[in-house]
């Protein structure tokens, strides 16, 4: 490598370190694009680093990153999920229906109480989760055209509940018992927004479930080699449903807190959506293809997304510029993606050797 | 090594790239000046643009510190924006907001925070909760414009069709009523034909091509908005007929250029630049006083603009 050194035992421990040194930077690439990220903003705007706008970020990040939880596990397996923005909105035009028009049982309209319309939100969008689960794993469709199918049906579905109009003051009246729903996306608990907790609540069930439960290994199993896991005996469309299922499941919980927040559903809510989400998982270091990545790398990129986004508009950068940055953004990410994977298997050697010298 | 150090440069001139293009989007604004933030629908639209612009040229005017956003008619992403300017300690909030109901929970909580709010060109449900709400005058605007479309056309009559709005918005509805509250007078016009368009240009031409083919003896069409105007304008022009009237409604510079050579009968203009103007002028008297002096809904007259006046008037603004 240099001159200076003079030994080849020398020279392979300091082509080991370094090797080891630039893996672990591109590894740990987007918990360092988050720190830079907020030593930026913080040095450009006075009012970034406060505990209000902290908790204001977390609230915003709290939306893509529950979706892309979900999304995790779907590319995790190999597939991937373009219907969860629309189910988001769906989601919150059934509440909205439910609580502002009521349900009609035997000619009377019935105004049920704000848990029914939150049970009955996620069972209708777990209906479209399983529909995406279904056609993949038993009716053959590619996962990109399936849930790219699921995405309009959603749409059209969340259009047609009002006829494209808003539903308002889904606060309740108390004279039909349904008040409480607005506390789901506007009351704190502890100084931060109960989104936000939900999100880490959520973020911790499904890093259990994706490093120490069969479940999450089997996910691990199907996205990095469909065939040898069949083969291992790994129910393959079983797996794969589940995914969907908890994709949709993530989808509806968004759509419950925007409505909430909004104290209105409206049935344009959560458009490209699942592109976000989509890059969150990217730049949390999930390989596209399945098999390699991680939770918390998720929530990292729901992070970078979420800073970046609010950071900007902080700065008074223009709306059009931001569309650009988040772009270069996500393009980056892949790229140094592609960069550490080659590393890799070129340092491999070099690891080895310098674990063998330890060894002795 | 050759190869490596290649990939390496290049990524490294990627990284730098991205700097510049960060940096350059940013600049370093004068944080001991009050902010003024302003919530405009959409950055690339040219009526929203000349309201953002008459808004922030105003403020920055008055010695404020501006900050210009679209919320692109997204409730959430609105919700979002208006987070932000919670968060930056924003004086004052001039808002053309994403929905009349769905924005209300948005403008409490600006209020609530501390952040008074002054509503332009779209107003929303409830009272008592914005300091100002200034909007065009769309019955008024429609009104003045079917006056001159049925002048225009004369006593000879005849049949005519109309495009409207997208029917979940409250000013395509308000608009059509004006219209018809002139037109149905006129016994010699006889409308054969209603189609929504929703305020595209696109649509409004294959819609109007369409309404060409049925209705043979169409004297005139009257358009919920410009874009739908030009739409009608471009099919009637591709159908080769002559002599039908077409109005639209907004003043965009692509009407008031198809008013000059002709294209066009007329349109109303809405005075979005006075009202964004308005709107500042009055957050600074509230912040000033404690007090707008003027009631929360102030409703703005729009202007009629035919081949006589086209030219008085730029950019939704009357320059003369």
């Amino acid at each position: 490598m240099s001159a200076a050194i003079s030994t080849p035992a020398q020279a392979g421990k300091f082509a080991a370190s370094s090797a080891r040194a630039v893996l672990w930077l591109l590894r740990a690439r987007a918990i360092l694009v988050l720190v830079l990220l907020l030593v930026f903003f913080t040095s450009m705007s006075p009012t970034f680093l406060t505990t209000n706008n902290i908790s204001i970020l977390a609230k915003h990040v709290a939306i893509s990153a529950i979706l892309a939880i979900g999304m995790s596990f779907v590319v995790l397996a190999g597939g991937i999920d373009l219907s969860v923005g629309s189910v988001a909105g769906l989601g919150g035009m059934i509440a909205g229906y439910v609580l502002t028009q009521g349900i009609i049982i035997g000619g009377s309209i019935y105004y049920p109480p704000v848990v029914v319309a939150v049970l009955l939100t996620f069972a209708i969008c777990l209906v479209v989760g399983f529909l995406n689960g279904w056609l993949i794993s038993k009716a053959g469709v590619a996962p990109f055209i399936a849930t790219l199918g699921t995405l309009y049906i959603a749409r059209g579905a969340a259009l047609l509940i009002s006829n494209g109009k808003t539903f308002p003051n889904l606060a309740g009246l108390s004279s039909r018992g349904n008040t409480g729903f607005d506390l789901l996306g506007q009351s704190f608990l502890l100084g931060l927004p109960v989104s936000v907790w939900i999100m880490f609540l959520l973020f911790a069930a499904a890093a259990i479930l994706a490093a120490k439960t069969p479940f999450g290994r089997h996910v691990y199993a199907v996205g990095g080699n469909e065939r040898a896991a069949r083969l291992a005996g790994i129910r393959v469309p079983r797996v794969k449903l589940m995914t969907y299922l908890f994709s949709a499941f993530c989808a509806a919980l968004v759509g419950l807190i925007i409505a909430s927040q909004l104290e209105a559903a409206h049935p344009a809510t959560g458009e490209s959506f699942e592109l976000n989400a989509i890059a969150a998982v990217v730049l949390g270091g999930t390989s596209l293809m399945g098999g390699r990545g991680s939770v918390v790398g998720s929530l990292i990129g729901a992070f970078v997304i979420g800073v970046l986004a609010d950071g900007l508009v902080m700065l008074g950068v223009s709306e059009f510029w931001q569309i650009v940055i988040k772009g270069v953004v996500i393009v980056m990410a892949v790229a140094v993606d592609q960069l550490q994977s080659r590393l890799q298997s070129k340092f491999l050697p070099y690891l080895s050797q310098a674990s063998g010298e330890v060894g002795n | 090594m050759v190869r490596r150090y290649r990939r390496t440069s290049t990524l490294i001139v990627c990284v730098l790239v991205y700097l510049a293009l960060f940096v350059a989007g940013c600049r370093r604004a004068d944080f001991s000046r009050p902010l003024i933030v302003i919530l405009v629908p959409s950055q690339d639209n040219p009526f929203f643009k000349a309201e953002g612009e008459a808004a922030a040229e105003r403020a920055l005017t008055l010695g404020y510190r501006v900050r210009v956003d679209a919320h692109n008619d997204d409730a959430y992403r609105q919700d979002n924006l208006i987070d932000a300017a919670i968060a930056s300690n924003a004086a004052a909030l001039i808002l053309d907001n994403a929905g009349a109901e769905a924005s209300i929970a948005a403008v409490r909580r600006a209020t609530k925070a501390g952040i008074p709010c002054f509503l332009i060109d779209r107003a929303i449900d409830i009272d008592g909760v914005a300091k100002a709400q200034i909007i065009a005058d769309n019955h008024q605007g429609a009104k003045v414009v079917a006056a001159e479309f049925a002048r225009a056309i004369g006593v000879r009559g005849g049949e005519y069709a109309e495009l409207l709005g997208r029917e979940s918005d409250t000013n395509a509805q308000i608009r059509t009523k004006g219209f018809h509250s002139v037109l149905d007078k006129q016994p010699s016009l006889k409308m054969v034909s209603a189609q929504s368009a929703n305020w595209s240009q696109s649509e409004a031409f294959q819609k109007t091509e369409t309404m060409l083919q049925a209705h043979a003896n169409l004297v005139g069409i009257v358009a919920g908005n410009d874009t739908m105007a030009l739409g009608a304008v471009a099919a009637v022009k591709s159908a080769g007929i002559k002599n039908i009237l077409i109005t639209g409604f907004d003043g965009s510079p692509d009407a008031l250029a198809a008013i000059a050579s002709g294209d066009l009968q007329a349109t109303t203009m809405q005075p979005a630049v006075l009202i964004a103007r308005l709107a500042v002028d009055e957050a600074n008297q509230f912040l000033k006083t404690g007090r707008t002096g003027k009631a929360e809904r102030q409703v703005i007259a729009c202007d009629l603009v035919t081949k006589a006046n086209v030219t008085d008037y730029r950019d939704f603004e009357k320059i003369r």
